[in-house]
């Protein structure tokens, strides 16, 4: 975490090392978060309601001010600001770097709140043995063993001394613990899983890919031509074809060229699939754009407040 | 009998209609059979992986770059041999890197393991194996992305203030104390800003680094919606898939424009870039080449069967 550390230039987010400005702003930071929190239990529903949108609406304010207020053209570490406009453009500079840690912060609560959703969600299933129960337990006995070794082992690399379990020989049970549940069981089960869409991918490839009009055998000659130009082998026998039955007039000679798959799969994407792909990314961008200001200005109801 | 017979499925229903089980099976053996065999299969790089060598190749001996690793073991068939590349490139070049992610948390212990894996295979090279915290520096995971991305951009110094980096042979240190960082005042400092992707983190990067030059890293299905942003310049190279890591296997064992056995291209016309050959280039790249030669064969010999079944059965009913 390194909002109001000493960092330099000196802003309105940061202080120096020990000096009572900094623990003034500590404390009137940890004031502030207890008084949001407490305000908040006790708050009416309906004011909550308000309250969350006001947040809302303010993070989201301050990302659309970082991107659309006007920025000073190269600032230096020294500069200092000529007028209200530069004052405040300088400090939405300077908070874009806090903003971004409390994020960072805010997404380490979310991953405490998703545990302890799962263990409430699962605990239950145990204590009450509803069907399925033995998958819950071993959820629940899975994290519990990975967060004790993957702690234990942590919590070893820290100490300076440990500088030694850089060299496996120097492993402990928990060094080699985490080392069988991390790079053993986790990220081999993570490759196998992944793996599996091959096979749903060429199952599917084979019972639905087929030339029933004449959009799909476009698509298919298309992917054809695609894949083949993936082919190391091929592009090269191809080629060589093209090559030997290339007529040396000049015209010709260049007509036939651009038989090649190269040729013709670096034409299709140049010319078909980058220009659908940017009319594709340009409608997501406008409904990204109006979901965005929908989400802003609180009027998503959906999934949010019930 | 007859009865029999007139139940029977058509060659055309057989050829529409075979068992899952059969096609699993098939595919199984033809992706894992040519896995046992390492074979230099011919290769005509394309522009994009050729600007991606390229450009590294230009970058300054002794430089400094970002790497952004956001892959896990999940795609490791095509981001392990990117990562694999991009980290013997950079060894031999001397450049210095900063080590982070943005996508998922296992993402840097996944880069730290690669990273001793081709220091092990340099080191048996006769190359010069990098020292965590000296030669690069590891700021892990950070949960928002988004902010992060742009605070690197913004003020790079502010997210590696706080974190503890592992140098060899003593405990943990601030960060920004490693040679990495001496002289850094922001982004603009580094070379290039490499990111090695198999999610969305591509467009994360890409609408916020504007102060640093970019090439990406990503697996095969993301080479489309990424050949926009190289087409248009935004990116510098591209590097996609196993194709993409074979193309650079190539290049770096033949070069640019370097004689009879390299790579020509009118990208680099008039320059010449070497390569090293005979260094341990072959990496992944070759490993699975072949494999996807016969993976793509069997896909497109699956839709011609179903495609010849369908016509047989049209033809039929006529």
């Amino acid at each position: 975490m390194n909002f109001l550390l000493d960092i330099d230039p000196k802003t309105f987010w940061n202080a120096p090392n020990g000096s009572f400005e900094l623990y003034a702003k500590i404390f009137i930071a940890l004031i502030l978060a207890v008084a949001a929190t407490v305000g908040m239990l006790y708050a009416p529903p309906q004011l909550r309601k308000w309250i969350i949108r006001l947040v809302t609406f303010g993070s989201g304010l301050f990302y659309v001010m970082f991107w659309l207020f006007p920025a000073p053209i190269d600032r230096q570490p020294t500069s200092a600001p000529r007028n209200a406009v530069e004052t405040f453009s300088f400090w939405v500079s300077d908070s874009q770097l806090v903003v971004a840690s409390l994020t960072n912060v805010i997404s380490g609560f979310l991953i405490g709140l998703g545990i302890y959703s799962l263990l409430r969600v699962h605990l239950g299933r145990i204590a009450k043995q509803q069907r399925d129960w033995a998958f819950s337990a071993v959820l629940v006995g899975s994290m519990v063993v990975m967060v004790f070794f993957g702690f234990g082992d942590w919590i070893q690399h820290q100490d300076p001394k440990n500088f030694i379990l850089a060299d496996q020989k120097n492993w402990g049970l928990i060094n080699y613990g985490r080392d069988l549940l991390f790079d053993g069981l986790l990220q081999n089960m993570d490759a196998g899983m992944f793996s599996i869409v091959a096979f749903y991918i060429l199952s599917a490839a084979y019972r639905a890919f087929r030339a029933r009009s004449v959009e799909a055998t476009i698509l298919l000659l298309t992917a054809l031509l695609v894949i083949l130009s993936l082919m190391g082998v091929v592009e090269f026998l191809w080629s060589g074809f093209i090559d030997k039955i290339s007529p040396t007039n000049f015209g010709m000679h260049a007509f036939v060229q651009s038989f090649k798959l190269s040729a013709m799969s670096g034409w299709l994407r140049s010319n078909v699939q980058t220009p659908a792909i940017r009319g594709i990314d340009f409608g997501v961008g406008i409904g990204l754009l109006a979901m965005g200001l929908r989400l802003w200005l609180s009027l998503e109801k959906t999934g949010g407040e019930g | 009998m007859a009865m029999n017979e007139s139940q029977a499925p058509s060659l055309a229903e057989k050829l529409q209609s075979l068992p899952k089980q059969v096609i699993y099976g098939i595919l199984l053996v033809t992706c894992t059979v040519p896995l046992f065999f390492s074979v230099k299969l011919p290769n005509k790089p394309i522009d994009a992986s050729i600007d991606f060598y390229g450009q590294t190749m230009k970058l300054p001996d002794n430089g400094r770059v970002i790497i952004c690793s956001d892959w896990t073991n999940s795609t490791r068939g095509e981001s392990k041999g990117e990562m694999e590349v991009l980290l013997k490139l950079l060894m031999r070049k001397h450049i210095k890197f900063v080590l982070m992610s943005i996508g998922d948390v296992q993402a840097p212990q996944v880069a730290k393991d690669t990273i001793r894996e081709v220091n092990a295979l340099e080191k048996l090279t006769g190359g010069t194996p990098y020292k965590e915290f000296e030669d690069y520096v590891n700021l892990g995971y950070f949960a928002a992305g988004e902010g992060t991305i742009l605070a690197v951009n913004n003020k790079i110094l502010s997210i590696a203030q706080g974190k503890k980096d592992f140098p060899e042979g003593a405990g943990p240190k601030d960060a920004l104390q490693s040679p990495v960082f001496q002289g850094v005042k922001s982004v603009e400092d580094f070379n290039m800003f490499y990111l090695v992707t198999a999610s969305s983190t591509n467009r994360t990067v890409l609408e916020r680094i504007t102060k640093c030059p970019l090439m990406f890293m990503v697996s095969g299905v993301m080479v489309p919606e990424n050949n926009s942003y190289y087409a248009a310049k935004q990116l510098k190279g591209l590097c996609g898939g196993v194709k993409g890591v074979y193309d650079l296997e190539t290049l770096m064992e033949n070069g640019i424009n370097n004689g009879s056995d390299s790579v020509e291209s009118d990208l680099y016309r008039g320059e010449k870039i070497p390569g090293w050959p005979g260094k341990g280039n072959t990496g992944k790249g070759t490993a699975y080449y072949l494999a996807l030669h016969f993976a793509l064969a069997l896909l497109i010999i699956a839709v011609i069967v179903g495609n010849v079944g369908m016509l047989l059965s049209k033809k039929g009913s006529k």
